[in-house]
């Protein structure tokens, strides 16, 4: 990765990459990486080669962030990688529309209603908790353009 | 009688069997019901008879069968004696009478079995006597399916009295089972012996052609001497516990050794006998169904021990006995492929069974024939391995090299000229079979791009138990086996030279080709036997003495320092006058040096990472033992090894700076080959204890450059770079003066590095990841922080990145990968140093960890996220980082502001391992594990009430857990919660609230719904709760017993007598003598209550 003054990072925001490369070998589990063209989580990583004598493989099964749907694939350890750039951001949550669509306050008080309920459990939670009328914290993923809430929380900070 | 009966049960059997689209669930459920019912039918003798004759569905009569069994233990003490040998007497008959399949003979057969052994605890064996004279009838005179019935019978009663601890036959306490194996042993055990080989010899004897029933019958003869040659003969004087061990083995593969009393003294010290057993098995050893228990008998022979060989020359004389038969059997016959596990294990157990100075004594042949042996194996072994097939020849050799270690290290009786030729000759044929043509046998492996997950076993690992034997048998012709391994290594080494040197001048193809690549495995093995020649792999931290045989030969050698050390370093090629073991090492450095200059010059590409590794870790090992030796520990010291290598010497430098070197060039060129950067670090690690350790002053600038080197940013991935911090702490522990600031400039520019992260605005993956990778360094540091002295200075140093702790989790906490390393850092530090340092500096850690749980509270109390189900451990891994670190807090010892800390912790955890986490079996786990600890350590009575009713109810949900080591867990902190609770008196509210638990307890235990293996912990929880109050176990005896008054009132007078036996003699006073007495007691209540109230 080298130093950091000497380094240039991209933000990965506004029409910049939305990826970096990175030595396969550098790679760590439960970290981020593009595999067939998806973002993915990285699950497992085992080395592998051809032959004794020869040179190390990195066997990477990684699972969607967004669909959960698993990906592998196998690549030279002295290789680059592409890793994509990932986003967690908190949100208060404003109100639920009709059509399913979350209205989300960020810190600086902007207003955006362009994500809807996430799927699942997590989901059917989130709106029984809104309608009991707690105040919520929403978690966004966000990453390689694509955006959903992955996590929610009854919001502790406004009893302070 | 009940024909209806009979007809219900084979409709619901029909229904069982039928296919799924012909039955309705519901259906299916019905008939499961019948048999459910069925099976706890009260007196149900006659109908099983009629079912035994009635029914032709198979179900049916397996059900009858397993009623039988189950009916007759559970009402044995209702049944006469009468009734009971009428049905023992019906069931033998209808047995002879009919064909019946093997699933229900097998349980016909155990209830036979069940029946004579329960009947022998009144008669003494009366009834097993004669059945036993029955059946000997039986073999020698009736048709050959009675005789197999006969044979069966007698493994079927052998079976039953071999288990005593987990004995499955419940209705009885251990002690008499265990009294009853040993009235077996005593009086019919050697009979059955006699009669079974009696009938073996006129077996063979008569010549018989060995197939179909005859052959059948004679396996199982073969099979009952077997079995009573591997019969757990264990002393009465040993504790259960012990005798659960013995019979643990004895269940296993490996039969326990033979022991035999004085009594077996006439007959298993016959020389007629043993050749008797011999003959059998070169008359049998053809097909291999006989061959296999023949083999072990023979096996088991070899390891005659106990009483009957007490005296030295009776032991003598068997050992002589034996192997004199032995090797007439070997001059017979040509061992076959299978043979050779059996003929390894004899030899390993002579030599493990009988002394050193009786196996010197036996006739040369013994170990020529051990050897050849060996050869062939090693062949055989090699062979298997290329083709990946089964691995009975790598078992085989293990075992032949495992008696060989025996033979070279503990015979001192042996001449060493009659033990260097056999030594010579396994070590020449080792070496050529891993050798390529034409100096070797090697075949070429099939690189038919076939993929090899090479992380599972480290190829040093696995060859190292034959290599560690290898290498000894080597030392003891060392002339011989140093000069063949010089020659091998300077040809090979000249061979690399120029093939590189040629790819380097453009002349090759810059690629592996076969040619290369029998190269590296070539160097390969002669580099790993050269290592297990010269030293002894170790784990790190521990020294090694050199082998004395090595330096015995390096004194023999006489040879000059000068023309030594000058060939060492390369500056002349000359051999004359060097001594032995620096020309190897000379030689292997040259490799070394041509792998370096190959990395450096861009062939890395083309270098083995296979041969690196293995490059670097015998120099790891050669480090460890030569490196620095102290001679106060040597008898005698080859004044060569100690100028050369000894402390202060310009050798030790030289090749300090030269393995530093050698280090950081693998780290630099080859980071991302796992195995070749794992064995460089290790190298590196062994540096760091050896030399700083003997020698602080010395500064090794090689080693100092790879500090420059990773400060400026050395790409290297996250774990080897947490790694090489490790080493560098290491080394600064050691160190004094200059050269230990130089080392801690390593842990400043971290600090630096951390601070600069911190600072910047960007909040972006490749900045998190970097704060990952530095988080983890410093984890490095506190792991490579030895224990020398206070730690308060190391301490110091760290503070600075722990009190970042809560910023970065306040900051990242949406970021697991940073959360992680982040818990881990503190987790860690605690472990390693919160023991050692000034209460100030405690204090500061501990002022770190509240507000780290702060911290962690406000971000992921209540939270709930959408986890995919592959990553499931990740939703609990940082709870498991904060369990380590509430648990390393309490352990650090009796500080005043460590119970806050813990108490916060658990409180801020206790919400969060919410019952549905508690069901992954290692989150469990964890925390069990850490509620046991913190009971040790007496934290959980410290906290508020409200809080220790939570832990309350976790132990509730613990208790009713499968897995046995989490209801073991819990009934352990339950033991020492109850210890504590008695100091408060029954009245206290931890005292109350603790006691809830006892109800559950006792009805899991009746009920059997705790792990068997649990069960003694849980009688100790039982004792100590009812010592916090002693009303408590009559309380519940008396609810229970009104429970079954009311559904099962036949039970209720054995149930009170049962609670009788259970406090009988008892005092709760929580002293170990009454504690002891509540075990037995507890025992016996529950073989009693599990007898009748279990419909299993």
């Amino acid at each position: 990765m080298g130093d950091i003054e000497d380094t240039h990072f991209e933000t990965g925001d506004s029409g910049a990459s939305a990826t970096f490369p990175m030595q396969c070998s550098a790679l760590r589990k439960n970290g981020f990486v593009m595999l067939k063209g998806r973002p993915c989580k990285i699950v497992e990583m085992s080395t592998s080669k051809t032959g004794k004598h020869g040179h190390a493989k990195v066997h990477l099964v990684g699972i969607d962030i967004f669909n959960g749907k698993k990906y592998e694939d196998i690549c030279p350890s002295t290789h680059n990688m592409d890793v994509p750039h990932v986003k967690r951001e908190d949100y208060q949550l404003t109100d639920i529309s009709d059509d399913g669509y979350l209205t989300l306050m960020a810190d600086n008080g902007d207003l955006r209603e362009d994500l809807k309920i996430p799927d699942g459990d997590l989901g059917t939670q989130l709106r029984t908790d809104f309608d009991s009328g707690k105040e919520l914290l929403c978690t966004v993923l966000k990453s390689c353009g694509e955006e959903c809430v992955i996590a929610v929380k009854a919001n502790t900070a406004l009893d302070k | 009688m009940d024909n209806s009966a009979i007809q219900t049960l084979e409709a619901a059997a029909q229904i069982l069997m039928a296919p799924p689209n012909l039955v309705t669930s519901e259906q299916r459920q019905q008939a499961q019901n019948v048999f459910l019912e069925f099976r706890s039918t009260k007196n149900p003798y006659q109908l099983c008879r009629e079912i035994l004759e009635k029914s032709t569905t198979d179900i049916v009569l397996f059900e009858a069968a397993g009623l039988l069994k189950a009916a007759l233990i559970r009402e044995w003490s209702l049944l006469s004696e009468n009734d009971i040998s009428s049905l023992r007497e019906y069931l033998f008959n209808y047995l002879l009478t009919r064909d019946t399949p093997p699933f229900l003979r097998e349980k016909l057969l155990q209830t036979i079995a069940i029946i004579i052994k329960r009947g022998s605890i009144d008669d003494g064996g009366r009834e097993r006597k004669a059945l036993l004279s029955e059946l000997e009838k039986i073999i020698l005179g009736s048709p050959i399916n009675q005789q197999k019935l006969a044979c069966s019978l007698i493994l079927a009663i052998m079976q039953e009295y071999a288990i005593t601890v987990k004995s499955t036959d419940v209705g009885l306490i251990w002690e008499i089972h265990f009294r009853l194996k040993k009235s077996f042993e005593a009086v019919d055990l050697k009979r059955i012996f006699r009669f079974t080989v009696g009938v073996l010899e006129q077996i063979i004897r008569s010549g018989h052609c060995l197939e179909g029933e005859q052959m059948n019958l004679t396996k199982q003869l073969l099979t009952i001497v077997e079995t009573v040659l591997c019969w757990s003969h264990v002393s009465p004087l040993l504790s259960k516990r012990l005798i659960g061990a013995f019979e643990a083995i004895y269940e296993s593969d490996t039969a326990p050794a033979l022991r035999l009393n004085l009594n077996w003294k006439d007959t298993i010290m016959q020389p007629e006998l043993l050749a008797l057993l011999f003959e059998i098995h070169m008359y049998v050893r053809t097909n291999p169904e006989l061959a296999s228990p023949s083999l072990t008998c023979l096996v088991q022979l070899a390891s005659l021990s106990g009483v009957v060989v007490s005296a030295n020359h009776m032991k003598q004389q068997y050992l002589e006995n034996y192997v004199a038969s032995f090797l007439n059997m070997m001059t017979y016959i040509q061992p076959m492929d299978r043979e050779m596990l059996g003929l390894s294990e004899i030899y390993r157990r002579l030599v493990q069974f009988f002394t050193p100075v009786m196996i010197a004594g036996l006739p040369p042949a013994f170990l020529i024939n051990l050897k050849n042996l060996t050869c062939h194996c090693i062949r055989g072994s090699v062979l298997e391995e290329m083709e990946n097939s089964d691995s009975v020849w790598r078992e085989a050799l293990s075992k032949f090299l495992h008696t060989w270690s025996s033979i070279v290290n503990d015979m001192d009786g042996l001449p060493i000229e009659n033990l260097s030729g056999p030594c010579i000759e396994i070590f020449n044929t080792y070496l050529q079979c891993r050798l390529a043509p034409p100096d070797g046998t090697r075949g070429t492996e099939n690189v038919d791009e076939d993929i090899k997950h090479e992380l599972e076993e480290d190829e040093r690992k696995l060859h190292s138990n034959n290599l560690l034997t290898i290498g000894a048998l080597a030392r003891k012709a060392p002339a011989h086996c140093c000069h063949v391994l010089f020659s091998l290594l300077q040809d090979r080494s000249k061979k690399l030279e120029s093939h590189l040197q040629l790819m380097h001048m453009g002349k090759l193809p810059v690629s592996g080709g076969e040619q290369l690549v029998n190269l590296f495995e070539d160097l390969h093995w002669i580099l790993m036997i050269t290592g297990h020649f010269l030293a002894i792999d170790c784990t790190e931290g521990e020294t090694i003495m050199i082998p004395s045989e090595i330096i015995r030969y390096s004194i023999s050698e006489h040879a000059d320092l000068d023309a030594s050390l000058r060939y060492l370093v390369g500056v002349s090629t000359d051999t004359d006058n060097v001594d032995p073991i620096l020309k190897l090492l000379g030689e292997i450095l040259r490799i070394s040096s041509w792998e370096c200059a190959a990395l450096e010059a861009g062939l890395g590409t083309v270098f083995s990472p296979e041969l690196s590794a293995t490059l670097s870790w015998l120099l790891k090992i050669w480090t460890n033992s030569y490196l620095m030796p102290q001679s106060v520990f040597y008898n005698e010291m080859s004044p060569i090894l100690e100028s050369a290598f000894g402390r202060g010497s310009r050798g030790s430098s030289w090749v300090v700076s030269r393995l530093a070197a050698r280090a950081g060039t693998c780290l630099r060129y080859l980071s991302a080959q796992p195995t070749a950067a794992f064995h460089a670090l290790k190298l590196l690690t062994t540096l760091a204890h050896a030399h700083h350790k003997q020698n602080p002053s010395e500064s090794c600038e090689e080693f100092l450059a790879l500090i420059a080197w990773e400060a400026a940013g050395s790409n290297l991935p996250g774990e080897l770079r947490k790694e090489l911090h490790r080493a560098f702490a290491i080394a600064a522990t050691y160190a004094q003066g200059n050269v230990r600031t130089r080392l801690l400039d390593s842990t400043e520019a971290l600090q630096k590095k951390l601070i600069n992260i911190l600072n910047m605005e960007s909040d972006t993956e490749p900045v998190r990841s970097m704060l990952a990778d530095t988080l983890d360094c410093f984890i490095g540091v506190t792991e490579g922080v030895l224990e020398v002295g206070a730690m308060d200075e190391q301490f110091v140093m760290l503070i600075g990145a722990l009190d970042k702790v809560p910023g970065i989790l306040y900051r990242y906490h949406n970021y697991p990968g940073v959360v992680l390393p982040a818990l881990n850092l503190l987790s860690k530090s605690a472990k390693r140093m919160l023991h050692s340092v000034q209460p100030q500096n405690v204090d500061k850690f501990l002022e770190v960890c509240n507000t780290t749980f702060e911290v962690y509270k406000q971000w992921n109390s209540g939270k709930i996220s959408s986890i995919p189900q592959d990553a499931e451990d990740e939703v609990y891994e940082d709870i498991c980082a904060i369990m380590e670190l509430i648990c390393s807090i309490a352990r650090s010892g009796a500080h005043t502001n460590v119970n806050e800390t813990c108490a916060r912790g658990l409180r801020l955890l206790l919400p969060l391992i919410t019952p549905p986490l508690l069901a992954l079996p290692s989150l469990a786990q964890h925390a069990y594990r850490m509620i046991r600890d913190l009971d040790n350590c007496d934290q959980l009575t410290n906290l508020p009430i409200e809080d220790f009713n939570m832990v309350i109810s976790a132990l509730r949900v613990g208790l009713t857990a499968v897995s046995c080591d989490v209801s073991t867990l819990c009934c352990d902190t339950i033991v020492g919660l109850a210890n504590r609770a008695r100091t408060l008196g029954d009245n206290n509210p931890y005292a109350m609230s603790l006691l809830t638990l006892a109800e559950l307890l006792l009805m899991l235990i009746i009920k059997m719904e705790i792990p068997p293996d649990s069960i003694p912990a849980a009688g100790s929880a039982i004792y100590a709760l009812t010592c916090v109050k002693p009303a408590l176990l009559e309380g519940l005896a008396r609810q229970l017993i009104e429970a079954y008054a009311v559904n099962d009132p036949a039970n209720v007078p054995r149930l009170e007598e049962a609670f009788s036996l259970l406090t009988n003699g008892v005092l709760f006073d929580g002293l170990r003598p009454h504690k002891i007495r509540f075990q037995d007691n507890f025992d016996k209540f529950l073989a009693s209550v599990h007898g009748f109230l279990i419909v299993k």
